[in-house]
């Protein structure tokens, strides 16, 4: 079952653009990246998807509900985690999280509470306003899992974390994910996708370029190929099949990207007086990266 | 109507209210301390006004000299001011900010983000607002009538002055209405507290030029100064069909209106 189901969403902005023709769908239980650079639309996906703006066009549903009409039923159900963490002065970090928690009848969810802020090491009893930027996204990660929701929405939610609770934040994601929570992650780190996501969407220009997952990416066997030859060669003259996107196409010195049978490659080199070769497996990013070229 | 949402409100405006409460009340109070003062220099106040300008004396809410030397008339006179003027801008500053707080607050999607339809969030917090400007009216309005009750001499009917306080009410409700509809026709999360403020004055200052004898004053009917009956001491006195229908009618489209409004704004944070 699809837990979130986006059909040619476009939202304007007057003359600037937000998203066009989005389509994208999440599955109950994933761990989905939704990825992209900043202004590529993934805030505004997710603003419509809260009901916090509305399309222009196309339709958004959340668990099998329309995101603009069902919207009360479908928030009893998520989390949300904003990338700016503002909340309410004049509340200690308690109030905070029981007020919070009240909208969903989960005020007395005080254990829950507090095995969420001893994970996060973080004081009930501080006031908001005393706390740092990064204490405030904690206690606004906090108060997206205190009702334990069935699906967790983040909007770049480790801005500001350190390493150790950026790594106690994954293992509580996963811990959630494994006990039903469906986790939509939307992220420009790339790195923390890699490690964290099962699936990822990326998102460009406010279309939605390529959903895949993060294991499929790696078994594509996309590979960086560098050649160093004595004479200058051109790529294209090579009739390489399954080349590209190429870094380096002229010269004696040809790197670029191949996805195909290794066998057949080395086979087509060996018509050829080669220098050096060395074939690796290129960091994500740069398979990311061959999506934007 | 949401109750976590409504109290938590309740508790973010105490303070504003209570402020604003105990300064209107206690210059109500103070104002009225001096009405036996009023009273023992009859004369010599009669013959010093005798020199102010009759339209100054109007656009002060003097119809007649003779007014401020009855408590209710002198009480009346200084509500123009307090509880008018000053209860409108409490209103319209309250309920220009209740809704736009969380855009500009960034607030927004965090509430947004609770199991709430627009509607809840709209309807509890004008009704916040409306039992704000409800309460800010009733304590000013107690402290004007035990002020009245030790002040007074002679006799005190309690009917205009209930009808007075009833008038004050329903031009603070209007204005706490064209609040809300301020506050969700803004495009920008940004305050509009001094577009309220400004808007209450120049209306005021619409109703005031309205007062001066020798103009024409149909134009002051733009203004909803104009439509509290303020001769309080005329024969009748009491509410008016017209003038009530006009501000709950009027009070009643500007809130049906924001509401609509806000069930389709955007909300940008």
């Amino acid at each position: 079952m699809d837990i979130i189901e986006i059909s040619h969403l476009t939202k304007n902005y007057g003359r600037s653009r937000g998203i066009a023709d989005l389509n994208l769908k999440v599955a109950e239980g994933d761990i989905f990246g939704f990825i992209g650079p900043n202004g590529a639309g993934k805030s505004t996906a997710i603003r419509i998807l809260l009901n916090l703006i509305f399309p222009t066009s196309g339709s958004a549903s959340i668990f099998g509900l329309d995101a603009v009409r069902d919207s009360k039923k479908i928030r009893g159900r998520l989390g949300y985690v904003p990338s700016d963490a503002n909340m309410y002065d004049r509340m200690t970090v308690m109030e905070f999280l029981r007020f919070g928690a009240a909208f969903y009848g989960a005020e007395n969810e005080t254990a829950r509470i507090h095995y969420l802020l001893e994970v996060f090491d973080l004081d009930p009893g501080r006031k908001i306003p005393e706390l740092s930027m990064g204490n405030k996204k904690k206690v606004s990660i906090v108060q997206a899992m205190v009702h334990k929701p069935a699906l967790l929405i983040l909007d770049e939610p480790t801005s500001g974390l350190d390493p150790l609770i950026q790594s106690r934040f994954f293992d509580l994601l996963r811990e959630e994910n494994r006990s039903g929570t469906t986790v939509f992650f939307s992220s420009h780190t790339l790195s923390e996708v890699q490690a964290f996501c099962k699936t990822v969407g990326i998102v460009r220009e406010g279309s939605m370029v390529k959903v895949e997952e993060i294991a499929s990416l790696r078994k594509k066997q996309l590979k960086k190929v560098r050649i160093l030859f004595p004479e200058e060669h051109r790529l294209a003259s090579l009739e390489i099949d399954g080349a590209g996107p190429v870094e380096s196409g002229e010269g004696r010195n040809l790197v670029f990207f191949y996805s195909g049978d290794l066998n057949q490659l080395i086979s087509k080199l060996s018509g050829y007086r080669v220098e050096n070769l060395s074939i690796e497996e290129p960091p994500l990013e740069e398979i990311f990266l061959h999506y934007y070229q | 109507m949401n109750k976590v949402l409504f109290y938590m409100e309740m508790r973010r405006n105490a303070r504003g209210l209570l402020i604003w409460s105990a300064v209107i009340s206690v210059l109500i109070f103070l104002t009225m301390s001096f009405f036996r003062s009023v009273l023992q220099y009859q004369e010599q106040i009669a013959g010093m006004v005798q020199m102010v300008p009759a339209v100054a004396m109007k656009m002060r809410g003097f119809s007649n000299i003779n007014d401020i030397f009855t408590v209710t008339g002198f009480y009346t006179a200084n509500n123009l001011v307090y509880m008018m003027l000053m209860g409108s801008i409490f209103s319209i500053v309250l309920s220009s900010n209740i809704l736009l707080k969380e855009e500009y607050g960034k607030t927004a999607e965090y509430l947004m983000s609770r199991p709430l339809t627009r509607g809840e969030i709209f309807t509890t917090k004008a009704c916040l607002a409306f039992l704000n400007i409800f309460i800010l009216n009733f304590l000013a309005s107690l402290t004007g009538l035990i002020a009245i009750l030790i002040y007074k001499k002679g006799a005190f009917s309690i009917h205009p002055f209930l009808v007075i306080s009833l008038y004050t009410l329903l031009l603070n409700l209007l204005f706490g209405a064209l609040g809300l509809l301020i506050s969700v026709m803004m495009k920008r999360a940004k305050p509009v507290t001094a577009f309220g403020v400004a808007l209450v004055m120049v209306l005021y200052f619409v109703y005031t030029i309205s007062r001066m004898t020798g103009i024409d004053g149909t134009f002051g009917y733009l203004s909803p100064f104009k439509w509290v009956n303020v001769n309080v001491l005329s024969p009748g006195y009491g509410l008016e069909p017209g003038r009530l229908f006009s501000f709950l009618g009027i009070t009643g489209l500007l809130i049906l209106a924001s509401g609509f409004i806000y069930r389709r704004k955007d909300i940008l944070t």
